[in-house]
């Protein structure tokens, strides 16, 4: 692999690979109706095999079209107008199902990720403070049996303990349509559910690189300098355990995508995740590639991001791109 | 701490073993389908009450456990039939060109969120259970066959893998009886941490309604299909999720724990002091640093 001579380069690159990534899936989303055994408007029809109903999706889709045509159409729509097309199921412009969507969703993305950066870094230095005693353990104890638990089943034992037995939450956000903040009660546990994965990962990862850093070489030195332990700790083994975390911090993003859609369905939250499966479910391609691009663009964006963020605090460790 | 240890490998263990012997024995135990009582009850001759067409919970239960197990054992094997030679021959090959053919298109499928490509698939196909394997190994394979790659690549600039070449062995012998060999740690390893994964996404795919009947016996299912009557009828929903909860976590604890005993027992015989710090940092970090 060449050496990545500077951070311009390095983010040269990565655009380069993020645009890439994107071009893939909206390819990916293409070659799969191309792909579809047979006449794809039967296809789509699926359980509603009336003529009319396929003659309408074929018209809708212009399926009598070479793809490569009708690619290049959809791309040239989206690129000058926005234009992300037509549902084949309502007739909507794809847009309005995501600006509907986009409101809820981004609410429980920023919440979470505002509770996630302080309760991770925090945890972990604590857990790295006190290594090998019982708040290190209990810490890392939970944080990995925690680690692994799927969201909808952690979601549904919260919602049996605290909305069933305890009667403290609203077991789902019904009834409050996208007013979310209007009705915090209903946040609680959706943001807890998303947050249970990635800050687990993250405190564990905390936890790992402050006890390398307080170990190294240079915060011995900086001991015997006699500089108080709160500055060592802090401004000189902190920033070290930063960089591996950040990186982590963009891999939780795929997370967090996962994690939206399952806690959409399970507290019916009106989101992107909500829509990008009603679509699914109605196999309506139109949205679900619209989606899919929105999805794809903000998970290239956002590693992008990370990434840059990671190289800057460690030139050395030598990200990919 | 190695008591610790000790302790976190014997609870891995057991929490893993209640919904695995479920999962392998349970079909043997069910019995034949009895008759269809009310949705959601509770009691009459039911143990767990009926579930959201009438049917037996712990039958169900019984049933559900299996095709969780299986998808995700088979989806990790097959991720790995691929990575592995994709990995090797990516790392061994001479030709940069046939190595950057190999790997750059796993790099762009490696940003596409894993869920959002399950579900765009699903929105075309109708998969079984058979295809959710197949589209589980698919989204594994880009990272695993980057972790062989990496861990072959190191090996292979090793002074013993140029003496089996100038010795004119053949590419199998040095590719897979020395390089394939010597990375059997990472592999297992990376197993390990990637058999969690695996369940989390079958187990979660499921549970959006991917690769299953929407009345399958299946404990990502049954948490679906059950939550309507979660207030009437708890039972039919809390038994599953608790078996899937305790599945993951006590693989997740059982490697872990297995992992450390195996990198204590390994590493300081073999590395002087001083270097088996630095590798100690690295290796630490690394470790946590899991997709």
């Amino acid at each position: 692999m060449a050496r990545v001579s500077g951070l311009r380069s390095f983010v040269a690159r990565r655009l380069l690979l993020g645009a890439l990534q994107i071009v893939a899936v909206v390819l990916l989303v293409f070659a799969l109706t191309e792909a579809l055994p047979g006449d794809a408007a039967v296809a789509l029809a699926g359980d509603q095999p009336d003529p009319a109903r396929i003659e309408a999706i074929r018209a809708a889709m212009e399926l009598d079209r070479p793809a490569w045509e009708r690619l290049a159409d959809w791309v040239a729509g989206l690129l000058l107008h926005g234009d992300f097309g037509t549902s084949l199921t309502s007739g909507r412009p794809v847009g309005e199902y995501i600006t509907d969507g986009f409101g809820p969703t981004l609410l429980l993305a920023t919440l979470t990720v505002a509770l996630l950066v302080p309760a991770g870094f925090g945890l972990g230095v604590l857990a790295a403070r006190h290594e090998g005693r019982i708040v290190d353990r209990v810490i890392s104890s939970v944080t990995l049996a925690v680690y692994a638990v799927p969201e909808f089943a952690l979601g549904v034992l919260l919602v049996t303990v605290f909305a069933l037995q305890l009667g403290w939450l609203p077991p789902t956000a019904v009834g409050y349509g996208t007013d979310l903040l209007g009705h915090p009660s209903a946040l609680v546990l959706p943001v807890l559910v998303l947050l249970s994965r990635p800050v687990c990962s993250l405190v564990r990862l905390v936890r790992a690189g402050m006890i390398d850093a307080l170990a190294s070489p240079y915060v011995a030195q900086a001991r015997r300098y006699g500089v108080a332990g709160v500055r060592v700790r802090y401004a000189h083994a902190l920033p070290n355990a930063l960089a591996p975390a950040a990186q982590q911090l963009a891999r939780t993003i795929d997370w967090l995508l996962c994690g939206v859609i399952v806690v959409e369905t399970l507290y019916v939250i009106p989101g992107l995740g909500t829509v990008l499966l009603g679509a699914v479910a109605e196999r309506d391609v139109p949205v679900v590639q619209g989606l899919a691009v929105v999805f794809g663009a903000l998970t290239v964006a956002l590693n992008l991001g990370a990434d840059v963020v990671a190289h800057r605090l460690a030139p050395r460790a030598g990200v990919a791109a | 701490m190695r008591n610790a240890r000790g302790g976190r490998f014997a609870l891995g263990a057991v929490v893993v073993a209640v919904p695995l012997v479920l999962a392998l024995i349970g079909p043997a135990l069910a019995g034949e389908p009895g008759p269809r009582a009310a949705s959601f009850t509770l009691g009459d001759g039911h143990r767990l009450g009926t579930d959201f067409v009438g049917r037996d919970v712990w039958r169900q239960v019984l049933h559900g456990g299996r095709p969780v197990v299986l998808t995700a054992l088979a989806a990790t094997v097959l991720a790995y039939l691929v990575a592995l030679p994709v990995g090797l021959f990516g790392a061994l090959t001479r030709r940069r060109r046939v190595e950057e053919l190999l790997m750059r298109p796993l790099d762009v499928l490696l940003a596409v969120p894993s869920l959002l490509l399950i579900l765009l698939v699903a929105t075309v196909f109708s998969p079984g259970a058979v295809g959710l394997a197949l589209l589980v190994a698919v989204v594994n394979v880009p990272d695993a066959a980057r972790l062989v790659r990496a861990a072959a690549t190191e090996i292979a600039a090793r002074p013993a893998v140029e003496a089996l070449r100038m010795q004119g062995e053949t590419w199998w012998r040095t590719a897979v009886g020395y390089v394939g060999r010597s990375m059997l740690r990472t592999l297992a390893a990376d197993a390990g941490t990637r058999l969690t994964g695996v369940l989390y996404l079958v187990a979660t795919a499921a549970f959006l309604g991917v690769g299953v009947a929407p009345d399958a016996a299946d404990w990502a299912v049954m948490v679906d299909r059950n939550r309507t009557g979660l207030f009437v009828q708890p039972w039919a929903v809390i038994v599953p999720a608790l078996l899937i909860v305790a599945l993951t976590t006590g693989t997740n604890l059982l490697f872990d724990a297995a992992l450390d005993r195996g990198a204590r027992r390994g590493a300081p015989t073999r590395t002087p002091r001083t270097r088996a710090v630095g590798t100690g940092v690295r290796s630490r970090a690394e470790k946590e640093a899991r997709p």
